[in-house]
């Protein structure tokens, strides 16, 4: 029988390698006609001078060259890895925070409070953008009330309008907006790991703060790097709420990378130059994921 | 870490405050929306509306023509995450079950295209569907966000069915199965979890999506509700009420998720990711 049953399978294996391209053959085919061909595209039309219509000027490097003089790109490259870096930073503090709490065994309406704080995950970034372009509000809205209130200010303050804070008012939305998901993941990380390890570790004498360097952070490093990663990649290239909250400005103060690109694009109709800027930061995202893996290796 | 000992009051006090930064925007977007325009505009802010109206939602589906933004986000947004859970789940299955030559580069480029910045494909698609005639139409913007979610979410899938035994394949092949019909009568209602989570993720990525909608999007019957509620910011004389009526309609479907499958959709999402 067990001989019968391994016969059965090896031939279903001979026979299922068709079957095999059968299954996988439409997903092939959307990656090809819908993400490998616009890519290539796109790649294409950054070596054009064109208007998308009746325009098509090949212009070879000219903008590589153009964009790697270009101070403004750099000054958009600054301030995207400023948003990527305190927003990563942020979410990571709250949300390794929350998660080691809510992990505890013995919290009360553990549910309750679990369930509140993912609830920014669940709104969309224009909603969180809208809402939070309101609270922000100077004379009417609820946060400039709620520090007045507290005695933190003196007046009005206009955050989103000030080139000196509209940067951290929007780190400040992007952090807000994006902890639930990092503290989803490290939430379940930590219910894998032992509660003998944290019983050992206590009768060794470990207070609280060797306890969570010695046993919980090894514990979700490998979620944790996983969903940095991630969390990097996405900010990189994040537009909605920061073109929702302050469309770039005031005087280009969030002109992040993806603003820039759009408007380059759609504001200035240079979609070849628009098009360089987009494989440039391509590259960056490659280059950030081959040291990821590099340093992944290293590790193990 | 014994259940008698009481609980930190330090912890709980974080925890409190926590859902205070969560909760109070939250309450100001709902106490907004129920209040008259002229309320909105006191100074102090009052923290529960004077007189309770719906003026606000009733002038966002008239005049705001929201109905229509809420239409075409559900016929975009629903059908292509159907047709992308189709060809997910195939690819996934596929990807698991078989051995075939390709299989690893294929499964690794499933994961390269993450890596893509999507804004690189937004000049590309904005001049192939004008090419096509597609701009402007819920068909383009199918095309787009089935771009978007068939990568992540073959993979999704491809993790679940590794999670599935396969012992019960080969039962069922001796029982005289082809391969679609294992794929229908064993691995698909097995795979209902899985499944239900990443449409669940599909569905929540899509309609958030904002900028391929605003720019392969140009007249107001076509526009999806994350594009219809960014542009109502440059009406000139916007008024709040209006603006967080219009914010609690575009995440109504989304907190139903939040109400009825957050469990399924966090324990779906979290299983690929810890295990590795």
């Amino acid at each position: 029988m067990a001989k019968d049953r391994k016969m059965i399978r090896h031939r279903g294996d001979l026979f299922q390698s068709r079957a095999g391209y059968a299954f996988i053959s439409p997903a092939f085919l959307v990656l090809v006609l819908m993400v490998v061909y616009p890519l290539i595209y796109g790649i294409v039309i950054s070596f054009f001078d064109t208007n998308l219509v009746n325009k098509f000027d090949f212009v070879g490097l000219k903008y590589y060259g153009r964009l790697i003089k270009d101070t403004s790109f750099y000054a958009s490259l600054g301030r995207t890895v400023m948003f990527t870096f305190f927003t990563v930073l942020g979410r990571t503090i709250l949300a390794v925070l929350f998660a080691n709490i809510l992990v505890m065994d013995n919290l009360p309406y553990k549910k309750a409070f679990r369930a509140i704080l993912v609830l920014p995950w669940f709104f969309p970034d224009v909603v969180v953008g809208m809402l939070w372009r309101w609270l922000y509000n100077a004379n009417y809205g609820l946060f400039n009330f709620i520090l007045r209130s507290l005695g933190i200010i003196d007046g009005p303050i206009e955050w989103l309008s000030n080139t000196d804070t509209v940067m951290w008012a929007v780190i400040l939305v992007s952090i807000w907006k994006g902890f639930p998901f990092m503290m989803v993941m490290l939430l379940a990380a930590l219910q894998t790991i032992s509660k003998d390890l944290y019983e050992a570790a206590e009768l060794d004498g470990c207070g609280v703060v060797q306890r969570f360097l010695h046993v919980t952070l090894p514990g979700i490093m490998p979620v944790l790097s996983t969903t940095l990663m991630l969390e990097i990649m996405w900010c990189f290239k994040h537009f909605t709420l920061i073109w929702n909250l302050t469309k770039g400005g005031p005087v280009d103060a969030t002109r992040v990378v993806s603003i820039d690109i759009y408007r380059t694009g759609f504001d200035y109709m240079r979609f070849g130059e628009s098009s360089t800027r987009a494989v440039f930061v391509f590259i960056i995202i490659i280059i950030l994921t081959l040291i990821q893996k590099k340093m992944k290796r290293s590790d193990s | 870490m014994s259940k008698r000992k009481r609980f930190p009051v330090l912890a709980l006090i974080i925890v409190i405050l926590g859902c205070l930064m969560v909760l109070v925007p939250v309450y100001w977007m709902i106490i907004t929306s129920f209040k008259e325009a002229p309320e909105t505009f006191s100074n102090p802010p009052t923290l529960w509306p004077t007189k309770f109206t719906l003026d606000a939602y009733k002038k966002v589906m008239d005049v705001y023509s929201f109905g229509s933004f809420f239409g075409n986000s559900l016929i975009v947004v629903v059908l292509s995450t159907l047709l992308t859970i189709l060809v997910s789940t195939m690819a996934g299955f596929g990807a698991s079950r078989f051995k075939f030559k390709g299989k690893g580069a294929f499964l690794g480029f499933v994961l390269v295209t993450q890596m893509f910045p999507s804004v690189i494909m937004l000049i590309p698609y904005f001049r192939i569907l004008r090419l096509y005639g597609l701009i402007n139409t819920h068909l383009g913007l199918m095309i787009v966000y089935i771009s978007f979610q068939v990568p992540l979410c073959t993979w999704l899938m491809y993790s679940y069915f590794e999670t599935i035994p396969k012992d019960l394949d080969a039962a069922a092949a001796i029982d005289g199965l082809n391969q679609w019909g294992i794929f229908r009568k064993i691995a698909l209602p097995l795979s209902l979890p899985g499944l239900a989570s990443t449409s669940i993720y599909a569905f929540i990525n899509s309609w958030n999506e904002f900028q391929f909608a605003m720019v392969l999007t140009t007249t107001d019957d076509m526009k999806t509700v994350s594009v219809g509620l960014g542009q109502m910011i440059d009406d000139t004389m916007i008024n709040w009420n209006d603006m967080m009526a219009a914010s609690i309609l575009a995440s109504i479907p989304l907190i139903l998720v939040f109400l009825f499958c957050q469990n399924l959709f966090f324990s779906g999402l979290t299983a690929g990711g810890v295990k590795q």
